[in-house]
């Protein structure tokens, strides 16, 4: 009896684990009925590996969490995982050609005043189903955007300015805006991760944009006026096949561009430096993103197909357009006296931090925007600024004197007091990617006399918006090209020039007069230079006294690419573009990619 | 009377569910963190551009989620839509399901954990028990040691080990993974299930044999104790054979404890063994709650912790409706 | 005197778990003792020494990408773990113990609802509940935050097992002749039970401890501990931040490794042989 009643318990446990196991089989079972349903009406070609291009790029623990999301205005997509060749636009940019390129438009205008841009759109551009692209789109897009604001990606940016967008034929669309706006072509071209994607009006009329995942291999979605088509998106990976023929794409059926040679894209989910380092080196992938300094030195001796956009010296690869500073909150005691954060500059051995964090592989930052070619200019324009302020200069001479002339004093544990024995308190937040130069920087303080630690708590960004820390840790996605403005930007504590929202000002810094010159750069047009320098000059007289945030290094991106399979990847002799891949500009590097075998 | 105690039983299964769903609804949400803004911190970090505007979507976003409404508000909602198994949407993958993100890690997870935990217990348990049976071979004396060594290390930090020597410096198993990154997920093809396999291995082997040695371990304990029994030297004096001694009588009554033990730890499996998988990137439940919980995804932790509480109580629940069918020291009545 | 030492020596020889863990204690203590008379705990700090550096005469350890001295980090670490796992594992036990003894030997209303915490709080995932309360903590946390986060969730198994030791005790003979002698109930516990369970308490309390290691280590590896802190689960974190295995640092990952395997070993060497050492009828109770 007893016996039995055991073996009863043990089968009722051996049946619940296999009905367990079945419902998490009976549910991969879905998705693999949702596969086979796909493969059947489309099948995944045969696409050979010399002609594929892998990429290995984020996804969470090892798998994409947004494979079905293709729709880039949703706040849960991100164009860097795929979406962003899908929508192609107005206008590139190239930061390092320091060109535009007009894409689907074939050029603009502003009237005299800057109230209104007017785009003229090239003919015989059709989306992936056969309906034209027109002025209809772009005009939809905008004004869509408009409506929802604060709901969808670039939502208020557009609102601040855009009044409305009209079409004045199919093949022309006029941008009213309501304020003076010189530089909203430039936002919205493609550079970096910045730019507006023109949506089909046809497909996305009607949708929710903020749940709508354009998703729908078997429709076709999503459609797209790119040469690029969906074949296969799961949590594992995404493949994106190329059309076969050149008349499927607007840009070779006119002979504007030559099909792009890639005719397969995968991306795989990235897990860790250590798989991808491994992947790279056996040409299982021919790029990812970017790895540390030791890492891809060691990745390209163990195979030297490799190389990364200085080749095989360093620094191993390009400056990023997020020079990195440390933001002391000037609200805060101690902070809120300038001669302290000029010390702390003084206090911070720049060199040391990038031999020790680097390798010696990349270069101390000098002011809050990268030293690309069209700002070198401005960089010259206040060189003699930076003559009297020098914010890269290691001196702990210098720093302890503008101290002591402050009050301050050492106390008995060799840190620096001031006049009421409060000591300097510097708690450096972060996020997991500082962490490399965080603790050094912590380090290199301590020695100096400053009480100071670094830590990436979860909860960083939440109290860097809310101004609960000492100091933290940034990068500044400001200008990169044409004028410092949006670099400025985000010191303004308050401006008139752009209504609506105002950006989060991290530095808690505020000065009257720089607003006031700021806003002047706002409304001041792109075709000046003279005047955007001067501006500049005097902007930077205020900021370069103040110093609200301490420079440190500038961010580098340093991409493995695989030169096995593919060729003309974008480095310093052919700096076509930047190379990252996951920009919105990656069109422009597939349209230039060359085939190695 | 055995109606009553089952009713009282449930009634018990019942007030620890609401219990353990109040403080999981509670906990998060003492904090001053706000999953919105680190949601939209992690999208601004991603491109590196501060939108403009970034409050203004922050408060339509929190609407859209009803985290503006009052506190109890909330859990009125919570509770009615956690009786439906309505899990809503996560915040931080928005607009993905939270049912989308549990449906793809769970089979991941119950696989490899459920097939781990059991295999352990099996092995761990015979080997245990062997250990204490004086009649058993002597070599197994020689387990012990080892056994004991295993049982104390952390098994992610043993997984770290073997990936070092077999994945890494001999190329025998693969470095990270539920399956080859690139391979279509096809569950009918056996290719497939022997690439899951290989990749399934190392993890499962590390906690394997951090496994067994605990649950040998006490099931040695156990036996020592039944031994000494008088009824074992009874049985023994009758003239039983020694297998019938040892799997009817000792093993027999020695194993209820461990599976109690069992049923807990199956339940937990759900719950996922977060350093596992953190080790070997497997894609399982455990970092998909891991993530969740450092961007205080309010939703998706919520849904996947109602699944393991669920499950651990279910367990609990049953094997105290059996336990007086097997031991009938233990009655139904009030102790 | 010597015949105390020779009756403990010949008793290890009963009980070899017991001495094999506290010698391999004994060891790491020495390891500690030694090692921070001759290494400077500022070698701790990063910047302190030339950065990733192949282990040498002055650098017995190597040292990592930030700057620090290996060696200094692993003994300045084992000792900030090991506090960890003490304090923790001390106020575990401390409140396990109280709240054992009330739930069991009161039993009614009391007991219902301890026991019930106890119960729910088994349910939820401990590891998973502890990075809830260390995510939601300000700031970045300290050695002594980590022991407090542990120590959480650190009374729950002490509170059932000796609520478990106590119900079983309760019913013996001496306890009833004790009552029926008039003694008081605070008096009966103190005087009666406590000293038949300190062998039990302390068991319970090396376990404890063991554990609270075990969830700190995890706990920092996953990124959540005390940055600036060397301990030994930071190390491993640091460890898996830079690709130490990558890049074939083995004198990065093995040393803290080794020391978490010695220190877990000699724990639960020293809980089995005290297991032993406390009444051998103690482990039928569940």
């Amino acid at each position: 009896m007893k016996k039995g009643i055991l073996w009863v318990l043990l089968s009722w446990l051996i049946v619940a684990a296999f009905v367990l196991a079945s419902c998490g089989e009976a549910v991969p079972g879905e998705q693999e009925e949702e596969e086979e349903e796909e493969e059947e009406e489309e099948g995944l070609k045969e696409v050979s590996r010399d002609r594929t291009l892998i990429l290995i790029w984020s996804g969470t623990e090892g798998r994409y969490v947004d494979h079905e999301l293709w729709n880039p205005f949703s706040i849960g997509s991100n164009h860097q995982n795929g979406p962003g060749i899908f929508y192609e636009p107005l206008y590139y940019y190239s930061a390092f050609a320091d060109e535009e390129i007009p894409w689907l438009a074939e050029s603009y205008e502003y009237n005299s005043d800057n109230t209104e841009l007017t785009y003229h759109l090239r003919p015989d551009v059709t989306w992936s189903d056969g309906v034209p692209f027109t002025a209809e789109d772009v005009a939809y897009t905008l004004n869509t955007l408009v409506d929802l604001g604060p709901a969808v990606r670039w939502g208020v940016d557009v609102e601040q300015f855009v009044d409305e967008a009209v079409v004045v034929n199919p093949l022309t669309v006029k941008i009213k805006f309501n304020v003076p706006a010189p530089k909203f072509h430039h936002f919205i071209s493609y550079k970096y991760d910045i730019g507006v994607y023109m949506v089909p009006k046809h497909i996305f009329e009607g949708q929710d944009w903020t749940v709508f995942g354009h998703f729908d291999i078997a429709e076709g979605w999503p459609v797209t006026t790119s040469p690029w088509r969906l074949a296969l998106s799961t949590p594992e990976q995404k493949v994106i096949d190329r059309v076969e023929s050149p008349d499927e794409w607007w840009a070779s059926k006119t002979g504007f561009a030559d099909l792009p040679k890639v005719e397969r894209i995968i991306y795989l989910p990235w897990v860790g430096e250590t798989q991808t380092a491994e992947a790279v080196i056996k040409n299982e992938a021919d790029a990812s993103l970017d790895l540390r300094p030791h890492t891809i030195s060691m990745c390209m001796e163990d195979n030297p197909n490799l190389i990364s956009h200085t080749f095989h010296e360093p620094p191993y690869g390009y400056v990023d357009w997020w020079p990195i500073s440390l933001i002391v909150n000037c609200e805060h005691d101690h902070f809120d006296n300038k001669d302290v954060r000029w010390a702390l500059s003084y206090f911070m051995d720049r060199d040391e931090l990038i031999d020790v964090a680097y390798g010696g592989a990349g270069t101390a930052s000098l002011l809050p925007w990268p030293s690309y070619p069209s700002l070198d200019p401005f960089t010259e324009a206040i060189s003699d600024l930076l003559e009297d302020y020098p914010t890269n200069e290691y001196n702990p001479g210098k720093g302890e004197k503008l101290l002591t002339d402050a009050g301050y004093t050492k106390d008995s544990e060799g840190f620096w007091v001031d006049a009421a024995g409060s000591r300097i308190r510097l708690e450096m937040l972060g996020w997991a990617i500082f962490e490399d130069i965080g603790p050094i920087i912590s380090a290199q303080f301590r020695n100096h006399g400053i009480d100071a630690s670094y830590a990436s708590p979860p909860d960083a960004s939440d109290r860097m918006d809310r101004g609960d820390f000492d100091g933290c840790l940034r990068g500044h996605g400001g200008s990169v090209a044409g004028d410092p403005y949006f670099t400025f930007r985000m010191y303004q504590s308050a401006t008139l020039a752009v209504p609506g929202g105002h950006m989060i000002n991290y530095y808690r810094w505020h000065n009257d007069e720089f607003d006031r010159l700021v806003d002047e750069m706002a409304i001041t047009s792109m075709a000046e230079p003279a005047t955007l320098k001067e501006l500049t000059h005097d902007v930077m007289e205020i900021w370069l006294e103040e110093l609200p945030d301490i420079q440190v290094v500038e961010w580098y991106h340093r991409i493995p690419m695989n030169t096995t399979y593919w060729t003309n990847w974008p480095t310093e002799d052919n700096m076509y573009v930047n190379g990252a891949f996951w920009h919105l500009t990656f069109g422009m590097i597939l349209n230039e990619l060359e085939p190695a075998q | 009377m055995k109606l009553d105690y089952i009713a009282k039983r449930f009634g018990i299964f019942l007030l620890v569910i609401w219990l353990a769903l109040t403080v999981i609804f509670f906990l998060p949400r003492f904090s001053t963190q706000n999953p919105i803004r680190e949601k939209m911190n992690q999208e601004m970090l991603r491109g590196g551009y501060v939108q403009v505007g970034m409050e203004q979507m922050i408060e339509e976003y929190e609407s859209k989620f009803g985290l503006n409404k009052p506190l109890w508000e909330q859990y009125g909602t919570y509770l009615s839509d956690m009786g439906r198994l309505d899990f809503g949407y996560s915040i931080a993958h928005y607009p993905k399901t939270v049912k989308s993100m549990l449906s793809e890690g769970l089979p991941w997870s119950i696989g490899l954990l459920g097939m781990t935990t059991l295999i352990a217990f099996g092995v761990g348990s015979l080997l245990g028990a062997l250990l204490a049976w004086r009649r058993a071979p002597q070599v197994l004396r020689y387990l012990f040691p080892p056994l004991l060594v295993l049982s104390a290390v952390p098994f992610y930090l043993l997984g770290l080990v073997l990936i070092f020597f077999l994945a890494f410096e001999n190329s025998w198993f693969p470095l990270f993974g539920g399956y080859s990154p690139g391979t279509v997920t096809d569950w009918l093809s056996i290719s497939f299930w022997g690439n899951v396999l290989h990749h399934s291995f190392l993890p499962a082997l590390s906690m394997i044999l951090a496994g067994i040695g605990l649950w040998a371990l006490t099931m040695r304990g156990m036996m020592v104790t039944v031994q000494g029994e008088d009824y074992m030297t009874m049985a023994e004096a009758k003239g039983l054979k020694g297998s019938t001694l040892f799997f009817r009588y000792a093993l027999r009554n020695s194993i209820l404890p461990q599976v109690t033990s069992l049923v807990l730890a199956l339940g937990h499996v759900v719950g996922g063994a977060v350093l596992v998988e953190v080790v070997f990137g497997y894609p399982g439940i455990g970092t998909t709650l891991y993530h969740a919980i450092r961007e205080f995804d309010y939703f998706v932790i919520q849904g996947i912790i109602l699944i393991v509480i669920v499950a651990i109580a279910l367990g609990t629940f049953l094997l105290d409706v059996a336990y007086p069918l097997l031991d009938p020291r233990i009655t139904y009545r009030r102790a | 005197m010597n015949r105390r030492i020779l009756a403990a020596m010949r008793y290890t020889r009963r009980n070899p778990a017991l001495a094999v863990g506290i010698g391999l204690l004994l060891a790491i203590l020495l390891f500690w003792g030694i090692g921070s008379i001759f290494v400077p705990f500022s070698r701790t700090s990063a910047l302190s020494v030339p950065a990733s550096r192949v282990p040498s005469w002055e650098f017995p350890l190597g040292t990592d990408r930030q700057g620090r001295d290996l060696l200094a980090v692993m003994i300045a670490g084992t000792s900030l773990t090991l506090r960890i796992g003490l304090i923790a594992g001390f106020i575990g036990i401390f409140i396990g113990t109280i709240l054992g003894f009330v739930s069991a030997y009161y039993r009614g209303a009391v007991d219902t609802i301890i026991r019930g915490s106890v119960d729910v709080l088994l349910t939820v995932p401990s590891l998973l509940v502890m990075i809830l309360v260390a995510v939601a903590l300000k700031g970045g946390l300290t050695v002594e935050g980590m022991a407090l986060v542990v120590s959480i969730l650190a009374w729950v198994w002490p509170t059932r097992t000796i609520r478990a030791q106590v119900l079983t005790m309760r019913e013996s003979g001496y306890i009833r002749v004790a009552q029926l002698s008039g003694m008081s109930s605070p008096e009966i516990i103190v005087k009666e039970m406590m000293p038949n369970l300190l062998p039990y308490l302390a068991a319970s309390l090396v376990n404890a401890v063991a554990a609270a290691i075990l969830a700190s280590i995890g706990l920092e590896a996953l990124g959540l501990g005390p940055m600036e802190s060397p301990t030994l689960g930071m190390t491993i974190y640091w460890v898996l931040h830079y690709s130490a295995l990558l890049h074939g640092m083995w004198w990065w990952w093995a040393p803290p490794i080794i020391i978490i395997v010695i220190l877990f070993v000699g724990l639960f060497l020293l809980s089995t042989g005290l297991d032993e050492l406390a009444n051998p009828r103690v482990r039928r109770s569940v």
